[in-house]
């Protein structure tokens, strides 16, 4: 059976909240705005993710009550999550206006990021939300969204995420679970774990991104065999677990579609990492009754999701920040930076993931021949990775001091903490 | 001669960043004018019975047990080591060098690869976090080892094996506060990744197991400030 169509063209009614937790979410928001304004002075975290926070402590429901109701599209995956919701939110806006549309922008995707986006729009029925990996889950049991879109699965947070594989079980389950109620799944076919994770569901749309990033995937998820990839395509020699054949794919800058049009993006968010998200969006926007015309004309103002690839500045500093979490984003990350001097800002916060061992998984090689400055709470770290990699660079552990006073403009890529910093010092955020 | 350093099954063996050990024996036999070269292998691929390293990272349980047969069919990585060649290995690669070790849910043992009188079974805390420990070289002198452990397995010495050190903090083998161990020139330890760029003093020991000579130190500043900075970080924080 085919998946129910979606028809954006009649509005939905999101759920009324009952009474009882509508008052007690009118409580949590009340004293969740006056926490959210006193971290706002105290300029540590953004409001809106203390206010989510609060809210979804006082009404652990909220999410329950928030989502059904609404056409949800939810994107999820390691890499990549930020921009992909940014573009189908961009391409649903331009076909059907941005007054019914609501989405968590700033990248809070835990379930207090989400409710709290959802709080302060109760009249928008079109939801587009970035969802983290583990949270995929309660999304589709909780939302029922319409579509699901799996990007990716890499390293990441080792010291919290010991197997990759089980976050890809969890998502295997949900869809299982959810059967024939489940969401059309939107799925990159060149990540054997998402493939492994997406085909229980009875619709998927299958993209080849094209991926360049292999590393972090050499068994068969289904077997444990060696995987082997020929012409691009990867396979398990036992044949239980094979690409799938996709229907939409990236085909050098722009994406081809299921009839075989091919449709140049000419995206202002660089790189061949960004041509795979909008594959993914634009799939999504089809399954989403948005044809990939419209689709490519909003997708086309996307600028600087939730400050990735802004231009900022540090006094008479221009720079522009670039975001890296684990080794595939650096790989993505790198080749995009073009200035002289480059500076690099390394934290190990809990959310950059403790253990910085990652940074010998990163090709910091070809940064030869330029100047690196190391700053950030783990600089030393990266220090010594650049002198192994025999990187001319300067330690400068404080963010402030290391973008102050370059006369040319630098290009910045920071782990997830400094980034944030880097967006509030630029006057970003 | 150029010494050849072989990184054992990156994609099966190197979830932590472990390919940085082979950057950093390699670099500091360059940084000597002694020629090096690091050759990767991967499963499928026949292993160098002639180098002088071996190199044995971390992986999950199903990267072990196909880490380990291949190895026992490839054989030569126990031609090696009968030759003379040093094998230093971390973590998941520490584990399946020993006789025997558990994976999945089940616990279900698994034998090793048997160059080390070892075993592992699944420990009663997950160890993660940064870890000191104190390691007695050779010649009876000690010198603080410092990295990042994340295992769930603890590891039982036999009478073959001894332990490379004390633990200050952190986990280490887990049963009675050694940590890691040697047998010949084979050396395992916890601290995963790039153990070896922070820890040059025990670089150098498996490089000088594996040239069967002394080594002249390499200061770097920078690597004594990333200690300075570890150790006083990891002996700051709380008891684990
Ligand atoms: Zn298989």
């Amino acid at each position: 059976m085919a998946a129910m169509a979606v028809d954006l063209s009649i509005p939905r009614s999101p759920h009324r909240l009952p009474a009882l937790v509508k008052a007690r979410l009118a409580l949590a928001l009340a004293a969740g705005s006056l926490a959210g304004a006193a971290s706002r002075l105290a300029r540590r975290g953004s409001g809106a993710s203390i206010r989510g926070q609060l809210l979804m402590k006082v009404a652990p429901d909220a999410l329950a009550n928030l989502l059904p109701g609404r056409t949800i599209a939810t994107v999820s995956g390691t890499n990549g999550k930020t921009t992909t919701t940014h573009l189908l939110t961009a391409a649903v806006r331009s076909a059907i206006g941005p007054g019914r549309v609501v989405t968590n922008a700033d990248g809070a995707n835990l379930h207090y990021g989400i409710a709290s986006a959802l709080a302060v729009a109760p009249g928008r029925d079109v939801a587009i939300l970035e969802t983290d990996e583990r949270v995929v889950p309660d999304v589709v049991r909780l939302g029922k969204p319409a579509v699901l879109v799996l990007l990716n699965f890499s390293r990441d947070q080792m010291d919290r995420n010991h197997e990759i594989k089980a976050l890809g079980r969890g998502w295997r389950d949900a869809l299982v679970r959810a059967g024939e109620t489940g969401p059309v799944v939107v799925a990159n076919a060149a990540d054997p774990l998402v493939v492994w994770a997406a085909r229980s569901a009875p619709k998927v749309v299958w993209v080849d991104t094209a991926t360049a990033w292999t590393q972090d995937f050499s068994l068969c998820p289904e077997c444990g065999t060696m995987l082997t990839r020929t012409d691009g395509h990867w396979a398990c020699p036992t044949g239980d677990l094979v690409q799938p054949e996709a229907t939409w794919r990236v085909d050098g800058d722009a994406v081809v579609d299921p009839d075989g049009t091919r449709w140049e993006l000419g995206l202002q968010v660089p790189g061949a990492f960004n041509v795979s998200n909008a594959a993914c969006a634009l799939a999504a926007a089809a399954e989403l009754g948005i044809d990939p015309e419209t689709a490519i004309r909003g997708m086309r103002g996307v600028t600087s999701p939730a400050g990735r690839y802004a231009t900022a500045h540090f006094g008479s500093t221009t720079a522009r920040l670039l975001l890296a979490k684990n080794p595939a984003g650096w790989a993505e990350a790198l080749p995009l930076t073009t200035t002289d001097t480059i500076v690099l800002a390394i934290d190990s916060a809990a959310a950059d993931g403790r253990d910085v061992s990652w940074l010998w998984d990163v090709e910091y090689e070809q940064l030869a021949g330029r100047h690196v400055i190391a700053t950030g709470p783990r600089a030393q770290d990266l220090s010594v990775r650049l002198l192994y990699a025999e990187v001319e660079h300067s330690v400068v552990p404080d963010l402030a001091t290391a973008m102050a006073g370059h006369a040319d403009p630098v290009d910045v890529v920071a782990t997830y903490t400094p980034f944030q910093r880097l967006r509030k010092l630029g006057g970003l955020a | 001669m150029t010494v050849t350093i072989v990184l054992v099954y990156q994609s099966l063996l190197g979830i932590y960043g472990d390919r940085g050990n082979a950057t950093v024996l390699s670099k500091r036999l360059e940084w000597r004018g002694i020629d090096a070269r690091v050759v990767v292998v991967e499963p499928g691929q026949t292993l160098p019975a002639d180098a002088q390293v071996y190199l044995l990272g971390g992986g999950e349980d199903l990267a072990q047990t196909t880490a380990v047969r291949e190895l026992t069919k490839d054989g030569n990585l126990f031609r090696a080591v009968d030759a003379g060649a040093a094998v230093f290995a971390v973590c998941a690669g520490y584990q399946i060098c020993g006789t025997t070790f558990t994976i999945g849910e089940r616990d279900e043992v698994v034998g090793g690869l048997g160059l080390l009188d070892v075993e592992t079974r699944r420990g009663d805390v997950r160890a993660v976090g940064e870890i000191l420990y104190r390691w007695t070289k050779p010649d009876g002198s000690t010198s603080l080892v410092t990295g990042f452990e994340n295992h769930g397995g603890f590891t039982r010495l036999g009478p073959d094996a001894r332990p490379l050190g004390v633990v200050e903090k952190g986990i280490g083998n887990g049963y009675d506060g050694s940590e890691g161990a040697q047998q010949g020139k084979v050396v395992a330890t916890y601290p995963h990744g790039p153990v070896l760029a922070r820890n040059p003093e025990l670089a150098d020991h498996v490089l000088e197991l594996a040239l069967g000579r002394t080594l002249d130190p390499l200061p770097h500043p920078e690597i004594d400030e990333l200690r300075r900075q570890r150790i006083a970080a990891v002996r700051a924080s709380r008891a684990r």
